[in-house]
């Protein structure tokens, strides 16, 4: 049987990293900053969304996609507190979004009167670090219920992050969570981590989540100026 | 579980690369996979074997090369070319 070999030397993820850079050089020219949301199942992504587009929706623009294995209910559920669309990616089985799904998405969405784009990934913490999505930054969430130990057990993840954020605070009176050596696991995987500690149920620490969330939208804000006046 | 995703891509490079007409003559598909690259190799081969056994494909089997680093690359495919020399 004659066979012929065929050289190929392509890069699997090439074409979806082709596809983040397009996505990316968009959201930049729009002026939105775009937070890839990623967590393990369960910590809190949704509810963090919720409290965030209630409090914040008079005072920023903000846009979703939200991906799930299966149903849109959470898009449903953040749907409740915003006027704007909220777009449900569904992955039939996927255990993360690629930047193809994000772009078809986007399509949906008037950028040009969007401030901020938060990409909820699917529960995962360790597919979604592999597929650039086209993001500003990676946030990457972990609940008190969850262990301190997530960023070293994780750490690619972590290491591809802006920022980390530690859910569901109000229950720290009640697990074995010891936050110092959470905050040691942190710094060892990524020191240049920003932190932010959140109890979206109760509130507590929301103010510093906001505030990232204000000063980074602004940053992007004045970089698209000075890209037009440059 | 990302290694279906995965396989799945290097599927459509493979079809990229031969045209989708002579899918069943991929015999190979060559890998380089870094082990730092994040893939479980062994979840890669299974994925692989089951989409390059049916169709499209039909015969294709993963010939996978561990690496050092991080790079994820499909590096040769060999086709069966005896309906393109007869």
């Amino acid at each position: 049987m004659p066979i012929k070999r065929i050289e190929v030397r392509e890069r699997v993820m090439a074409r979806n990293d082709e596809l983040a850079a397009v996505v990316r050089r968009t959201l930049e020219e729009a002026g939105v900053l775009a937070l890839n949301l990623v967590s393990s199942p369960g910590s809190g992504k949704t509810r963090l969304l919720e409290q965030t587009l209630a409090d914040l929706g008079d005072e920023l623009r903000m846009a979703v996609v939200t991906g799930d294995v299966q149903t849109s209910n959470d898009a449903e559920r953040l749907a409740r507190h915003t006027d704007r669309l909220v777009q449900a990616v569904v992955t039939n089985g996927a255990c993360h979004l690629d930047a193809r799904q994000v772009g078809e998405a986007m399509g949906a969405l008037d950028l040009n009167e969007t401030d901020l784009l938060f990409i909820e990934n699917v529960g995962n913490l360790v597919c979604p670090a592999s597929w650039d999505l086209g993001e500003s930054e990676k946030v990457v969430l972990f609940s008190v219920t969850e262990g301190e130990d997530k960023p070293v057990k994780y750490p690619k993840m972590f290491a591809k992050a802006s920022t980390a954020v530690i859910t569901k605070t109000d229950l720290l009176p009640y697990v074995p969570f010891d936050l110092n050596r959470a905050r040691r696991f942190l710094h060892q995987t990524n020191p240049d981590l920003r932190l932010i500690l959140v109890s979206a149920l109760g509130g507590t620490g929301l103010e510093h989540w906001y505030d990232y969330l204000r000063s980074r939208v602004h940053v992007v804000g004045v970089e698209r100026r000075n890209r037009h006046t440059a | 579980m990302h290694e279906l995703s995965i396989a799945m891509e290097i599927c459509r490079i493979t079809e990229e690369a031969v045209g989708p007409d002579r899918l069943g003559d991929v015999i190979e598909v060559g890998l380089d996979v870094g082990v730092d690259a994040d893939v479980v190799i062994d979840n890669l081969e299974f994925c692989l074997e089951a989409l390059l056994a049916g169709p499209p494909f039909g015969r294709g089997r993963p010939v996978i090369a561990s690496r050092p680093g991080d790079d994820l690359r499909v590096t040769y495919l060999e086709v069966d070319d005896a309906d393109q020399t007869n």
